[in-house]
């Protein structure tokens, strides 16, 4: 009582000698309400990140479901209520199968990023920290560059007339140049995995550089050498940067549209390619809707999945 | 075939300029609980890390069981140790923890299994073979971390400061623990503290080290009743201390000092001591008996003034003024009313008195390593190009 009377003294001095700290006693009064009111407070901070999700997410998510039963006719996409369009799916040797190579696809991208990431990332945690600076800054920034340009810049490596092909001809190693080296599978998962490795480098690199170097210490001391210090410790206690960079590697190379369109040719075609056409080629927004929620489907299970692993991780308390 | 488990010969550890460790030289013997003691910085962590096998000496040898270990890494070394940080795996449970020595040495699992038993058992936590070690309390983890170093029977068990991050409870009943398990278990124990008291009650020998040296290597008793030198005089326990000249000796070998103040002190030498000297008396708080009367034939008596009263419950702490000397530090059992602080007021004019026996007198150059830095630096400079 007595320290609130005086804080009602101090707010009256305060109003009559200076307008600026009337005003500041006005926002604690709002602060001290929120504070009181806990959940509103929650609100307030969630409120920007609730209208952006809804407006982006959960309304398009809807409307997606809400099309998929459509009908698509020659004058336009007629409201319906009807399976036709997973059924033309499931029917569907084409889709079905494109959907399985890209999965496909998109594991190998993941799993060779994730070979060439590890060792990578694990030489950069161990680096002085000068250099580690540089060397992070050197793994972001083909980040800065426009993903047109690091996909583009791959027809120049590898085409006919390419860098590779020059020094093979030039070392008498070929007589012919090899053309295949792009427009196909191979061409869109180097391209894929060059353009994705950072999702999977930073990640794995956060969670080892944030490893306890004393836990390495005391295996050693329990008679574990380095390579088994490595197996028991390092590698089970990174195993949460290894899901992540998996989680956000895989996701993109799958989604995969621009890359694959434009060195991928016919044979390295992918699912987000004949998504993308029931939009802007065939005007069957119907069906597109039907891949796109099957694509959201796949990756769902995917983060399912993780999310299994990664709350065992939790509960290992590898919460950090 | 050596009675000694682990050797120091003339160790130091160079990091650039400094050295943390410098020319140490001692024994532990079999089964020896061997505390070593002093203030952060005085190089008894680089000492256990260079018995572990982190650390490499800079000059010098380190014998486990008779043989040096230069160049034996960790893994390789009979020695394990216990982290003030626990270092348990996180993301292994208890049993895990503690199987993980001997799955290293790929022992069967059997065996691994009836080990851990034995090994929690020991240390008092059967039950919790299959909890995480987030789940267990800072005084549990420590416990594992024990098991999980001694399941791998060391000849050596390192101990780094193994209950500083306990609460005080925690930390009295885990030194009692500690010392049944050693007792139990008859392993060579070296365990690092900046804890006086811990050392004092745990030790069979403590090691007071200060800028990389040994101070004294003695049983606690001894450190504490007759320190060597000023520095463990100040570091172990309280002390009394005034600064004089040796004005001679007496007919029982008491050295008689003329302190500053003027007054006459007896106490026993420390080393021989010369008259004429500039030396230190050190008297123990605890030695000094306070009345209000002349105290009859006493060997060193001062009068004063209580200025300040500190009760502590088993004992009272009377701060004793001294006209133009220092404060004088008292501590008295409250054994009877007459000893209980009631009986000495603040302001109260008292007699402060003590036997020579419990009287120390060191050479003030002994001293040289509580003085300041670059004296110091000095005689290392001097050491260094010895070697």
């Amino acid at each position: 009582m007595a320290v609130q009377s005086q804080e009602a003294k101090a707010d009256r001095q305060s109003q009559q000698f200076l307008q600026p700290a009337a005003r500041t006693s006005w926002r604690v009064g709002v602060l001290a309400f929120l504070h009181r009111v806990g959940w509103l407070k929650l609100l307030l901070f969630l409120l920007p990140a609730l209208v952006l999700l809804t407006v982006y997410l959960v309304i398009p998510i809807i409307m997606l479901v809400v099309m998929s039963f459509y009908k698509s006719t020659m004058f336009g996409v007629i409201p319906d209520f009807s399976w036709r369009n997973y059924q033309h799916f499931a029917s569907s040797t084409l889709f079905v199968g494109l959907l399985g190579k890209s999965v496909r696809m998109a594991i190998t991208v993941t799993v060779i990023s994730l070979l060439v990431s590890y060792p990578f990332a694990y030489f950069l945690a161990r680096v002085p920290v000068r250099f580690k600076t540089a060397l992070l800054i050197l793994v972001m920034v083909p980040f800065w560059t426009s993903y047109l340009i690091r996909t583009m810049a791959w027809l120049p490596i590898l085409g006919i007339k390419g860098v590779v092909n020059y020094s093979l001809l030039s070392l008498q190693i070929v007589s012919q140049p090899i053309e295949a080296f792009l427009f196909n599978e191979f061409s869109v998962i180097l391209t894929l995995i060059h353009i994705y490795m950072p999702y999977m480098v930073v990640p794995i690199f956060l969670s080892l550089d944030r490893l306890d170097g004393r836990l390495l210490e005391a295996a050693g001391d329990l008679g574990a050498n380095p390579l088994r210090a490595f197996w028991h410790v390092t590698l089970p206690l990174s195993m949460p940067g290894v899901i992540g960079g998996v989680v956000m590697v895989f996701i993109a190379a799958f989604g995969a549209y621009v890359t694959p369109k434009l060195i991928g040719g016919t044979s390295g075609i992918m699912f987000g390619n004949v998504l993308a056409d029931q939009y802007s080629g065939t005007f069957n927004w119907p069906f597109g809707a039907v891949l796109a929620l099957i694509m959201i489907s796949v990756v769902l299970l995917l983060l399912v999945a993780a999310s299994r692993i990664t709350r065992l991780d939790a509960v290992f308390g590898v919460r950090a | 075939m050596t009675e000694f488990d682990l050797e120091f010969l003339h160790v130091t550890k160079s990091f650039g300029e400094v050295h943390a460790v410098d020319d140490v030289t001692f024994q532990v013997r079999r089964g020896e609980f061997l505390s070593l003691l002093g203030p952060s910085g005085c190089g008894k962590t680089t000492s256990l890390r260079m018995v572990a096998g982190f650390e490499q000496p800079t000059h010098g040898e380190i014998r486990l069981n008779g043989r040096p270990v230069g160049g034996v890494p960790p893994y390789q070394r009979k020695v394990n140790t216990v982290f003030q940080h626990y270092g348990l795996f996180p993301h292994m449970n208890v049993f895990d923890n503690v199987a993980f020595g001997l799955r290293m040495k790929r022992v069967p699992p059997p065996r691994i299994a009836e080990g851990v038993e034995r090994m929690l058992a020991l240390v008092e936590l059967p039950h919790v073979a299959n909890r995480f070690p987030h789940q267990l309390s800072g005084g549990q983890q420590q416990r594992i971390a024990l098991a999980r170093a001694l399941i791998n029977e060391p000849t050596v068990l390192l101990l780094d400061e193994p209950l500083g991050a306990l609460d005080l409870k925690v930390r009295r009943r885990m030194q009692e623990e500690l010392k049944r398990i050693h007792r139990e278990v008859g392993v060579t124990f070296i365990y690092v503290t900046h804890d006086q008291e811990e050392a004092l009650t745990m030790s069979d020998r403590i090691a007071v080290m200060n800028h990389g040296r040994i101070e004294q290597l003695d049983t606690p008793t001894a450190i504490y009743e007759r320190p060597s030198t000023r520095f463990v005089a100040s570091f172990i326990g309280m002390t009394n201390a005034w600064q004089g000249l040796a004005d001679g000796h007496d007919a029982n070998g008491s050295v008689v000092v003329r302190t500053a103040a003027g007054v006459f002190l007896r106490g026993l030498p420390i080393g021989t001591i010369a008259v004429g000297e500039d030396v230190e008396v050190n008297v123990r708080p605890e030695k000094i008996l306070l009345s209000t009367e002349s105290p009859a034939n006493a060997e060193n008596c001062l009068q004063g003034r209580v200025v300040d009263i500190v009760y502590q419950g088993a004992y009272t702490e009377y701060h004793v003024g001294l006209p133009g000397g220092p404060t004088v530090r008292v501590v008295a059992q409250n054994q009877t009313e007459v000893c209980a602080p009631s009986f000495f007021p603040v302001d109260t004019p008292v007699f402060i008195h003590w036997t020579s026996r419990v009287t120390l007198v060191m050479p003030n150059e002994r001293a040289s390593s509580s003085v300041p830095h670059d004296r110091r630096r000095i005689t290392n400079g001097d050491a260094g190009e010895a070697t």
